[in-house]
This record gives structure tokens, sequence and C-alpha cells, in this order.
């Protein structure tokens, strides 16, 4: 036998069945692109709220500001504690005039009221830029006890808890759609699996006759799970594409509005190992399908 | 090219074929007759493995068919031809399709295919209905390029189930005719068949079953009166019809 040759003719069968099935092939392409579709909807909510954690977290600064009282030697003694824990990623003094400068730029028209006070009301403080991997670091928060229970520090402003619930939505997030994109890939492969034994009702006929004439099994069932694999795969393609559009669309509605607090959205799409994990979805719901479709039972003549 | 050795088949506690000895010769032309229900299809899907025996064993072109694994089957079939009444072609492909079918996925090439198929087809005069749908042919013309398809693989045995069942005497004769030139190229034939005026016309070794049992005997043509009977191979004797 010519392998290569018989493979071609398997491949070619395999889309030929396809196309005549079209109506049938492209109901089931739907209703995949549709399971494939909320798998990768969850994916997509889930790395936007990613990138959004991260930015937080890149902005991520304790602030502590400083007693009026405190001492040169009170915040080396505080820069000191922060080297230590190697929690810190970059340190800066921030002087009382500077803080009166930053609020009058930030706040322009409170600027003159603020610059008219008698005496300076800002405190001086210590920025501390946290190392990305701190915010779920367990020693960040004692490291923010002990810098708000030292004697030089005013008040410690930094609000972790915020930001870890945002973390445990993402991990819920994937965790929900790897849950949902098991089920949904089963449901998939059944719906593969009725449409496959569907076109293998319409071709028993087919079937009986290419038994009788001598065909080799493997290419008897071989154009059908071929089929639901096209399908699964198909539908994978079209998922995608789907959410593509749809994040566009978000992207073009983000980069429209005035809302400020969007402004942290830097709507993206799914990341390529994301886009390869569905297309798999997509061949695994076709080859179960498929191989359910093509059992003995199904095609007995 | 076949043999039945002491073949017996049953459906259901019903015995459809009892103790069935018989051989054929290469290049021989044979008939199988028998009423409706004596078991001449049981007989033929024997052969071609569609069924398999209660008892007793069945070699087919050098293969034993009766113990025979499923994965072996397809190229037994494939070493046959295999018409049928109903002529069983496949209604959305076209003749040149229908005859070259499994040969495509064999993987010979599309220019062999077509070079086959149109010297098949030529023999049964049917080369310039290539690219017409089975919807579209007669009756016979059906038949014909179902035998088209039986003969494309150059098989050594052809089987063929009633091939003139469902067509008038003029088709019929036709058929038989073409039939009767294959084994004169040396294709062994067999046809299974109910009409017993083709079987006088033809005259030619017959198989008639009687009641599950093989009753054999040589049908001269013109001479029907000379039906000889004679023992078959095993020894087991009985009158022929």
């Amino acid at each position: 036998m010519n392998r290569p040759a018989a493979l071609a003719a398997l491949v070619s069968e395999a889309f030929e069945g396809l196309a005549r099935a079209r109506r049938m092939t492209s109901l089931s392409v739907a209703l995949i692109a549709i399971s494939i579709g909320l798998v990768g909807a969850f994916f997509l909510v889930a790395e936007n709220l990613k990138s959004v954690v991260e930015t937080v977290r890149d902005e991520s600064t304790v602030t502590v500001f400083l007693k009026s009282s405190s001492t040169e030697a009170d915040r080396a003694d505080l820069e000191r504690l922060a080297k230590e824990t190697r929690l810190i990623a970059r340190m800066r003094r921030v002087s009382p005039d500077e803080a009166r400068a930053r609020f009058s730029t930030w706040w322009k028209s409170l600027g003159p009221a603020a610059r008219s006070l008698p005496g300076n009301p800002f405190p001086a403080s210590l920025e501390m830029e946290l190392d990305p991997a701190a915010v779920t670091s367990d020693a960040l928060l004692p490291f923010l006890k002990l810098l708000a229970s030292h004697g030089a520090a005013e008040e410690v402003q930094f609000d972790v808890e915020w930001i870890r619930r945002l973390h445990g939505a993402v991990s819920l997030a994937r965790l929900t759609g790897l849950v949902l994109a098991v089920f949904l890939t089963l449901g998939a492969a059944f719906t593969i699996a009725n449409v496959v034994r569907l076109t293998i009702l319409l071709h028993r006929d087919e079937i009986e006759i290419l038994r009788l004439v001598g065909a080799p099994e493997f290419l008897i069932r071989g154009p059908y799970l071929l089929g639901g694999l096209v399908q699964g795969f198909l539908g994978a393609l079209l998922a995608l594409a789907l959410l593509w559009v749809v994040t566009r669309a978000v992207l073009a509605w983000v980069a429209a509005t005035k809302n400020a607090l969007l402004g942290v959205f830097a709507v993206r799409f799914l990341p390529a190992s994301a886009c390869l994990l569905l297309i798999t979805f997509g061949l695994v719901a076709g080859l179960l399908g498929g191989l359910l479709a093509v059992r003995r039972r199904n095609l007995a003549g | 090219m076949i043999e039945f050795y002491r073949v017996s088949k049953e459906y259901q506690g019903r015995r459809v074929l009892r103790d069935v000895t018989f051989k054929t010769k290469k290049g021989e032309f044979l008939f199988l007759t028998g009423p409706s229900g004596a078991g001449k299809s049981t007989l033929l899907k024997l052969i071609f493995h569609a069924e398999k025996p209660t008892e007793g064993q069945i070699i087919v072109n050098g293969m034993n068919v009766s113990g025979m694994p499923a994965s072996r089957v397809p190229a037994l079939r494939r070493s046959m031809g295999i018409v049928f009444q109903d002529y069983k072609l496949l209604p959305a492909r076209t003749v040149l399709d229908n005859v070259t079918y499994v040969q495509k996925f064999l993987g010979v090439p599309a220019a062999e295919r077509r070079r086959r198929a149109y010297q098949t087809l030529r023999l049964v005069e049917l080369h310039h209905r290539l690219a017409a749908l089975p919807e579209e042919l007669s009756g016979g013309e059906q038949q014909r390029v179902a035998l088209a398809r039986a003969l494309v693989n150059e098989p050594v045995l052809l089987v063929a189930d009633e091939p003139t069942g469902n067509l008038d005497h003029r088709l019929a004769g036709e058929v038989m005719k073409l039939l009767q030139d294959i084994s004169v190229r040396g294709t062994t034939v067999l046809v299974a068949t109910h009409d017993q005026e083709l079987v006088k016309a033809a005259g030619r070794r017959c198989l008639t079953l009687d009641r599950g049992r093989v009753v054999e005997g040589l049908v001269e043509a013109a001479l029907p009166s000379q039906a000889a009977t004679k023992r078959a191979d095993s020894g087991r004797v009985e009158r022929a019809p």
C-alpha cells in the first residue's frame, strides 16, 4: 500500500464528507466555538485581571509618613530595616517641601491654598517601592507592622489586602476556566460525537459497501475520526476569532471612554500559550467525539 | 479457489446449510441454484466472510476463512470480486469513483486508477459513462458498473449474488455473457441464481441447494435432458434436478 497516497485520500475524503454535510458541520463547529469561547472568555478575564494586578503591583509603594520629631538616625534605621527584609526594590526620601510641591502639581486648584498656609503641614516620608514578588510574600505583613511600630513612623500607607484579593480573583477565574474547560470540552466532544454519528448514519450504506468491497477498517473509520478532529479545530479557531473581536471591541470602548478608573485596564488578548491550550481543547474534544462516534457499535452494518 | 469441507451454518438453532462439501477449479464458471430461502446467499456470505460457519472448513484463494480474524477480512475481500443483486453502488459517486473507490484508499495513483477503470469499463462497454452518477444509468448499466468494480482489481475469484435478478431477459443475457467471458480469462466465477432458464442456457457446472444440502450436477446447454449427475469431490452424491 502506498501510505502517503492512502493518507492523502483519507484526508480528502474527510474534508469531502464535512463539505457534503456542511449544515451539520457548521452547526457542530458553532456549538464547539460557543463551548470553547466560554472557556476562552474566562481565560480572557483572568488574563486581564492579572494585568491589572501586575499594573497595581508594579506601582506598589509603601509610604512611611515620619513624625516631625524624627531624626536622621531614625530615617537611617528605617532604611536599614527595609533593606534587611529584601522586600524593597528601591527607596526614596521625600522632604516636606517636595511633598507640598507634589500636592500643588497633582491638585492644581488647591495649590495656592497650600502655599498660603503659614507653615508646611506636609510631613516628610520614606517611599519604598516593593519588589514584585513582595506582594504575595508572607514576610510583607510583619514588615509593615514593624514599620508602623517604629518610633519615628507617624503612619504607614499600604493596602496589601485588596491586592491580595485581586490576586485571589485572578486565581479563581483561572481555576473556574479550567474546571469549565473540562466540562465544556466533554460537552463539545459529545456534540462532535453526535454529529459524526449522524454523518455515519447518513453514510451507513456507503460504509457497508466499502466493507463488502474490502476497504481496510482504518480507512473506513479514518475519515470520520479526522472529521471530528477538524470540527474541533475549526470550533477552537472560531472561538479564538470571536474572542479577538470582543477584545478589540472592549479595547476600542476603553480607549473612547473618559472613565479614569478604566485607565488601569490595559486590555489585552490571550497569550499564545492560552490560545494553544484552547486549540488543544478543541482537538481533544474532536478526537474524543470522533472516537466515540466510530466505535464498532455505531459503525456496524 | 473455493473449497468447502463439511460446512454447516445455523441461525438460532435453525440449520440453513448442512454438511456442504464442494471444490471449484481455476477459471471455472459455475452456478449455485436453489429456491428462495435455500441458503444461496448464506453460502456466498460464508465465502466472503460476512458470516462464519457453525462447523466445517472453508478455503478461499488459499486462505482459511473459517477462523479468519477480522483484520484479515478486507484483504480476503479484495482478493475477490463481489457482485450483488441490488448493485450496491455509492449513489453520490460517479461511475469512475465507484469503480476506483477502494483503490484510492489503497494509495493507487490517480492516473493508474483512471487507466484501470477505463480498461475495465471498456470491457463492460461503459467507458463512455465515467462521469455519470448511478441514478443516471439503467439497471443493466448499474449492474455492469458493479461488475467493473468487482473486476478492477483483477480478482482470481468472482462471486455474484443474483446478478440478473433486477434485469429484464435481454440485459440478463448480456450480463451472463460478460461473466462467462470473464471466466474464459482465467477468473473463477460463481453465480448464485434461482433462474433455471439462465442456468440451462449457460450449460455449466451447477451446485443446487436443497434443504441446506448441496446437490451437484452439470447442465449442458441446449441439451437439458443430458444433465448428468455425479459425485462431488467429497464423494457425497445426490441427484441433480
